[in-house]
């Protein structure tokens, strides 16, 4: 006797399930779970843009509300994908219009989108209420005034890190006098000065704004205009701080700070004056999150500021911060869970380093719930890695860069194989990890036996052989994304663990000993991979051996790319001869 | 040195190995594809380190003028044919693209680098030797350390 649940229980059940990968458990169970499972989803996320097509994700979820989907991979962010790869918004938007009308949230990051693809979403979704896009780009200044005056219920928009083609401060006028759902604003990235005016009316009859991020063209006297209209922000990011200090002008400041009672976050800060800083004081108390990131202040400076945000849980700072800076973050911010130290000098051979391995110790050991670390610096130690491992057992996102490449333990000279060994032992919650220094392929040996949970590795300038991917791609039991640059292997370790692959969304590998030949061979065993080759300067001919630039492979259901640019090989595209007939320019 | 990224120095013998190399605490630099070690100043990179084009732009333009505290380049700039000029804060700017932005919003009109165009107002620059230079030709921090006045020439000039 077969027992089933009755749908309408089931529904009820999954109206607790949010998590997506639990709902994708529940997809798996069995056909009528599944159906009721996708009839039911309200939120999708879509990894890789390419993975699936357009059409099948309309028509596996009518219930839609939210749609998040992420295009380049991640390594476009340090400009080592060429203009023109792809990842392109309008069939998504194109496919949501027909079947998905009631569609009212879309997130995109690092997707190639158009005005036409904006006007589009303005016009087809009645109810539309939030657009998200990160580090996008291909649209103006119109498409955005296109989604201001179109969207009447619109809740959240946010350029975060775009490329916009920037036609001006027009557009802002574009909300209707009438709208008054505005909830989150952030044009931080464009370029143009907005009318302050239509700001202030904007922010005056938007009761519900809790967020709003200026770009630097908005001057202090703007803001301190805007934070008298806004006093319930909980989140801003300011314009320019950078002005000729005037004795009434920084009482104005202060004094508009002070109003902003719940401002819980901080950031923008571009140019700021250390004479400055002192306004933001009445707010420090109550910061969780800073981001201090364009701020080029000095050490004492930041201390003086960093001393009062005892309640700090995320610190994005300069190396300008020293080593004693991050000894006083160890000491009065003792909430923090994720640090971030960007570096201020990043062409230059630093002579005078300004944050050294010490600086990360003193916050690994201060701060007990640190879990998340972005760390630029020019050398470390295993010691320091042990001492990390060993005090942050806790921690989830582990990123060291060093800046120098192929840098040793620079006290003992020797690899950092030990340190990141204790790295990916100690911290069993690890959930993603980035490596860099001097690294032989022991160290991946240990990062493939012990970093059972890591989803996502970046590698740059390691190890010595093709066992290191192997290492990597035979252990690492829970790796979905893997991006490598200028490491010296390829072909034997990646034909090997083929079948891994498939297991994963994606693998990034530039600058790399991939050979031609295997790629071509990883696309005719691999039909549910799409493999691309992505050479800016293909040779005239191709000899199997030849190295390629660029490989990046990932798993899909929905076949080979039909929108790929000229300097992208696909054994699709080329089965013959896998020629690509790109000019070499 | 060579900073191109295409594997250029890659030896056909280890593709078909399949015995690793030994390993060694100094990995041969010759496998540095892209990266050449030792340089007493690393020539500007897009790529590396691993930092976002927007805060990269921004260190750049911003790296002579961090050494103290004055932390603006006021120039000034006219419109041929306008005499009364105007002034501009150069170090408010990531690069050429948001001066000429500025620019053309300041003057109302379209303008371009470097090209010669019968129909556009071009941009020019006083060096530090006094030449009339076009805008655009080198990197945009070693513009900053240079520039002392800037032109925006008429069309028909060209």
């Amino acid at each position: 006797m077969a027992l089933r649940l009755p749908s309408k229980v089931l529904e009820h059940i999954l109206s607790f399930i949010d998590s997506n990968e639990d709902r994708n458990s529940v997809s798996l169970v069995c056909k009528s779970w599944f159906e009721t499972e996708r009839k039911t989803r309200k939120r999708v996320f879509v990894g890789n843009c390419y993975a699936v097509s357009p059409a099948a994700v309309a028509r596996r979820f009518p219930e839609m509300r939210s749609l998040t989907l992420k295009g380049k991979p991640h390594f476009a962010d340090y400009n080592l994908v060429p203009d023109g790869w792809g990842g392109y918004a309008c069939p998504w938007v194109d496919a949501l219009a027909a079947k998905s009308p009631s569609l009212e949230e879309i997130r995109l990051k690092r997707m190639v989108v158009t005005d036409e693809c904006l006007e589009k979403i303005a016009a087809s979704f009645k109810d539309f209420k939030v657009l998200v896009l990160t580090s996008c780009e291909g649209f103006s200044t119109d498409g955005i005034a296109a989604i201001a005056s179109t969207c009447r219920n619109l809740r959240v928009l946010e350029l975060r890190e775009c490329i916009v083609e920037d036609l001006g401060g027009d557009w802002l006028s574009y909300f209707p006098k009438t709208s008054t759902s505005l909830v989150s604003l952030d044009f931080s990235c464009l370029d143009s000065e907005v009318k302050i005016s239509d700001l202030e009316r904007l922010v005056s009859r938007s009761p519900n704004l809790k967020s709003l991020k200026l770009n630097p063209a908005v001057t202090l006297d703007g803001l301190v205009s805007i934070l008298s209209r806004a006093p319930q922000l909980t989140e801003l990011g300011t314009g320019s701080f950078a002005a000729e200090l005037k004795p009434e002008a920084f009482s104005k400041l202060s004094k508009a700070f002070s109003n902003c009672k719940q401002l819980q976050s901080l950031s923008g800060l571009w140019d700021v004056l250390p004479e400055y800083l002192p306004a933001l004081y009445s707010v420090c108390p109550g910061l969780i999150s800073l981001n201090l990131s364009y701020a080029t202040v000095r050490m004492p400076d930041l201390v003086e500021l960093l001393r009062r945000c005892s309640k700090l849980q995320k610190l994005w700072v300069m190396d300008l911060i020293e080593d004693k800076g991050l000894e006083a973050v160890a000491t009065y911010c003792k909430e923090l869970r994720e640090l971030r130290v960007f570096p201020s000098e990043p062409d230059l051979d630093a002579t005078n380093i300004p944050v050294t391995e010490q600086g990360l110790v003193y916050v690994s050991k201060g701060c007990r719930k640190l879990e998340s670390v972005l760390y630029f610096c020019v050398q470390f130690t295993n010691a320091a890695l042990i001492t990390i491992a060993r005090k942050r057992p806790n921690l989830k996102c582990f990123r060291l860069c060093v800046i120098e490449p192929f840098a040793p333990d620079y006290k003992t000279n020797e690899p950092l194989d030990k340190g990141f060994k204790a790295i990916a032992e100690g911290c069993k919650d690890l959930r993603r990890l980035s490596v860099s220094g001097l690294l032989s392929d022991k160290a991946f040996k240990y990062i493939g036996k012990h970093a059972k949970k890591v989803r996502m590795l970046s590698i740059a300038f390691a190890g010595d052989s093709d066992l290191m991917l192997h290492h990597l791609l035979s252990g690492c039991e829970s790796l979905k994304k893997l991006e490598i640059r200028d490491c010296p292997f390829g072909d034997t370790a990646l034909l090997e663990n083929a079948a891994k692959l498939e297991t994963m969304r994606s693998l990034w590998m530039s600058s790399c000993f991939v050979s031609f030949g295997a790629c071509k061979l990883l696309s005719q065993k691999m039909p549910r991979l799409n493999v691309e080759v992505i050479d800016e300067h293909p040779p005239k001919t191709r000899p199997e051996s030849s190295p390629v630039e660029r490989i990046y492979i990932y798993r899909t259901v929905a076949g080979p790319r039909m929108d790929t640019p000229e300097f992208v090989w696909t054994l699709h595209k080329n089965p013959e001869i896998g020629v690509s007939r790109l000019a070499i320019k | 040195m060579d900073f191109s990224n295409s594997c250029s120095s890659f030896s056909s013998s280890s593709v078909d190995s399949t015995k690793p190399s030994p390993s060694e605490s100094s990995v041969n630099l010759s496998l540095s594809l892209t990266f050449p070690s030792t340089s007493p100043q690393r020539e500007a990179r897009q790529d590396w380190p691993p930092i976002k084009s927007r805060l990269r732009d921004r260190l750049r333009g911003r790296r002579l003028l961090c050494r103290g505290d004055d932390t603006s380049l006021f120039v000034k700039v006219y419109m041929e044919g306008v005499p009364i000029g105007r002034k501009l804060d150069l170090c408010a700017f990531s690069g050429y693209e948001s001066l000429l932005e500025n620019l053309s919003h300041m003057f109302d009109t379209s303008i371009i680098c470097g090209k010669r165009d019968r129909k556009h107002h071009v941009l020019t620059y006083e060096d530090k030797d006094g030449d009339w230079m076009m805008v655009g030709d080198i990197p945009w921090d070693m513009f900053l350390e240079n520039v002392r006045r800037l032109k925006i020439t008429r069309p028909e000039r060209y």
